[in-house]
């Protein structure tokens, strides 16, 4: 079905480097291929030459033979094998480009010039496969997270492409979206469509497919059935060995941080409802709850980016309604889900004098011990855009600690992050704890937030539903059977692999 | 007759000859009935609670527009000002109440423009709330590390750290967005457009109706 014959492929003619090197690759009918690598490996370039957009829309360097049913994707253009070959992009918001989910559905089928008549039969039955036929008339922007992945793969399987490539289905999903786009998938499969599934999160497709390919550093590095995978993907850092937790000496905790009884509403919806948390000083507390439930609201009334409609909020006992955020960066550094939206310097460097220039205090000393525990030396003369994703997460905290605040908030902090940088995080985060730093930590990813965490917060609907020790809400059935919490995928995946080996 | 249903290049030329009446008139009288028409209008269409609610946010700019011209000029200059900038805002309310984007891209790839015109038109109003969010967001990221991003005089060199983030993420979401089009066979010829437009004789006649108003509205000035 498609073949990939001694690949090389660079995106600049004047690079030296290949960003795959020597790929053979073949893919058989009907198969479920997992293809797994870390941080730039190359996998989403794999995805690109698949469906023609190199060498069609990428310039670059292209050696070694591509085709798809027997067809060179050289010889062929982009709008002859947008039909043969579906790829499903990993930004919702680039690929949902119309003003409605269908409008979204029908722009594949508009394409290729298919009547009126046929397009609607077409949307009608993609509608009803995915389930969201509720969601027609809605805009893109209306949607959740899980409800914008399932239009993107609408978008693309009503063209019937016998061969479907989904970059990181599963980013930004919480249990829940991804267990629903894995059940999509699964159900693709078993109807006789090729899938092609790029991940970081690989514990969660792995015991669906029937294949795993791994690449590192632009070489396939493992190809093989699933259950053969597992010493692979712990060498490739793929699923994280995470360093272990170790007990918190016994210390007076003082509350550092007090919320009590505080709500917040947009437009009379609430959002938090009554949500009083106290965070100890130098714990590490995580917030964990769905896509929506209310945590990044929660954090951002820590250092005044919202006021509470009711209830206040007490900083080292002291309150914070009059403190606007930039008063309080010194004191509470929240770093947010996105590292791009921090960076504007030319400089790694210069990103990390703001703070320093701002805190008011100043020290060599902590900078060059910041510099060390982030690994930052190497990188302080290259621009922050030019660095890997992982790499953008540590200095945009960096950025953040660098300014010494009691208390440092991290939103999302695994969120696109490959294996081998949570396991970074997590070693980085227990010894910032260590140095006597107070953490939290918003996920919806649990396996994370149970590797590092003394104590959850369980936040669901804007509400607490739970708090205590992380092991035993873990394992909380009510939390579970009310959505509060899931049964994490990787964990599961763990256990799975676990039985396979 | 619901307005809704026009075709769109009847709202298109109505909402240019409202354009056109406005801005030749230049004494308050008729000024004041084209604002009677336009709330007759409002009335019709059941618009008047979403107008009221953007009146509000409209009104600061008109009382401005009055203060700067009664300085300016003359308390009755800067009246009809007001009024006309008043008239324009309450006509373009109505105009984008009732026409969706793409029915607006529609309408000019009907009048001969080329269908990439019309997408763009209308993709770019798609992406007007996904820019907004990116803009609160970064202004939160940046408050939280220490820089002031609160609109004063002084803060005006920190919003590099505003537009920085800003054109970097929109250049790579619109890398991003052609290749995603490319790969839903945007390039493609022979496009299938479902929706199809005929201008109705009652829309002709409103069309008539309109064009002597305009006549009328010239006539008088």
């Amino acid at each position: 079905m498609i073949n990939l014959s001694n690949i090389y492929y660079r995106y600049e003619e004047t690079s030296e480097a290949w960003v795959l090197h020597g790929i053979d690759l073949s893919i058989r009918e009907g198969e479920f291929v997992l293809l797994c690598g870390g941080s730039g490996s190359g996998k989403s370039t794999l995805g690109y030459l698949l469906n023609g957009l190199i060498p069609h829309f990428f310039d670059g360097v292209l050696q070694g033979a591509v085709s798809v049913s027997g067809h060179d994707t050289r010889d062929s253009t982009m709008a002859d094998l947008f039909a043969e070959v579906g790829l499903v992009f990993q930004n919702t918001d680039a690929q949902l480009f119309n003003s409605s989910v269908e409008k979204e559905i029908a722009f594949g089928l508009e394409s290729m010039g298919r009547s009126a008549r046929e397009i609607e039969i077409e949307i009608d039955r993609t509608a009803k496969i995915l389930d969201i036929g509720h969601l027609l008339d809605r805009p893109p922007t209306a949607l959740s997270g899980g409800e914008k992945r399932l239009v993107t793969i609408a978008s693309v399987l009503c063209l019937k492409p016998p061969v479907m490539v989904l970059d990181e289905p599963l980013a930004h999903l919480d249990w829940e979206g991804a267990a629903r786009v894995r059940k999509v998938l699964r159900r693709l499969h078993q109807e006789g469509t090729t899938v092609v599934v790029i991940e970081q999160r690989v514990g969660a497709v792995l015991e669906d497919a029937t294949r795993c390919v791994v690449l590192d550093r632009g070489k396939l590095v493992f190809d093989g059935v699933p259950g053969a995978s597992r010493p692979t993907l712990i060498e490739q850092h793929l699923v994280p060995q995470y360093p272990l937790k170790q007990e918190s000496a016994l210390r007076e905790q003082n509350p550092l941080l007090q919320a009590k009884e505080i709500s917040y509403e947009i437009d009379g919806r609430p959002i938090l409802q009554n949500v009083s948390v106290h965070v100890k000083d130098g714990e590490i507390l995580a917030i964990v709850g769905r896509n929506g439930s209310g945590k990044t609201t929660l954090i951002k009334h820590f250092n005044g980016l919202l006021n509470p409609c009711a209830g206040n909020l007490l900083f080292m006992g002291k309150g914070v309604r009059n403190t606007t955020p930039q008063e309080m960066a010194v004191q509470i550094g929240i770093t947010f889900q996105n590292p791009n939206d921090q960076f504007f310097k030319n400089t790694v460097e210069e990103e990390l004098m703001i703070g320093r220039s701002l805190s008011g205090r100043d020290s060599e000393e902590w900078f060059e011990e910041l510099c060390v525990l982030f690994d930052l030396h190497d990188l302080l003369r290259q621009s922050p855009y030019r660095l890997s994703e992982g790499q953008k997460k540590r200095v945009a905290v960096a950025s953040i600690l660098v300014m010494r605040p009691r208390l440092l908030v991290l939103d999302e902090p695994t969120v696109g992050q490959d294996g081998r940088f949570l396991e970074v995080l997590a070693g980085l985060l227990l010894s910032l704890r260590e140095k006597g730093f107070t953490v939290v930590i918003v996920t919806h990813d649990l396996e994370f937030a149970l590797a590092t965490a003394e104590r959850w917060l369980v936040l669901y609907g804007g509400r607490v539903v739970g708090m205590g020790p992380p092991e035993e809400l873990a394992m909380d059935t009510a939390l579970i059977r009310m959505g509060a919490l899931g049964a994490d995928d990787r964990m599961l995946s763990r256990g799975v692999l676990d039985r396979a080996c | 007759m619901p307005v809704r249903s026009f075709d769109p290049r009847t709202k298109l030329a109505l909402g240019a000859m409202g354009i056109a009446a406005i801005l030749t008139t230049q004494k308050t009288v008729p000024l004041g009935v084209e604002l009677g028409l336009l709330c007759g209008g409002l009335l019709a269409l059941n618009m008047v609670k979403p107008w009221i609610r953007a009146f509000k946010l409209i009104l600061p700019l008109v009382v401005l527009v009055f203060i700067i011209a009664a300085i300016s000029f003359t308390v009755d200059t800067a009246f009809m000002l007001s009024l006309r900038l008043l008239n324009l805002l309450t006509l373009s309310f109505v105009f984008f109440q009732t026409i969706g984007p793409e029915e607006l891209g529609d309408s000019f790839r009907k009048m001969g423009l080329p269908y990439e015109f019309s997408f763009i038109l209308t993709t770019s109003l798609r992406y007007v709330p996904l820019i907004g969010g990116m803009i609160r967001r970064i202004i939160d990221a940046q408050r939280s590390r220490g820089i002031d991003m609160r609109p004063r005089l002084r803060n005006v060199p920190n919003f590099i750290a505003l537009l920085m983030p800003l054109l970097i993420q929109a250049f790579v979401l619109a890398e991003q967005l052609a290749m995603a089009m490319e790969s839903r066979g945007f390039a493609r010829t022979g496009r299938t457009f479902r929706k199809e437009y005929n201008i109705s004789f009652g829309e002709y006649l409103i069309m008539s109706v309109a064009l002597g108003l305009l006549v009328a509205f010239i006539l008088w000035e």
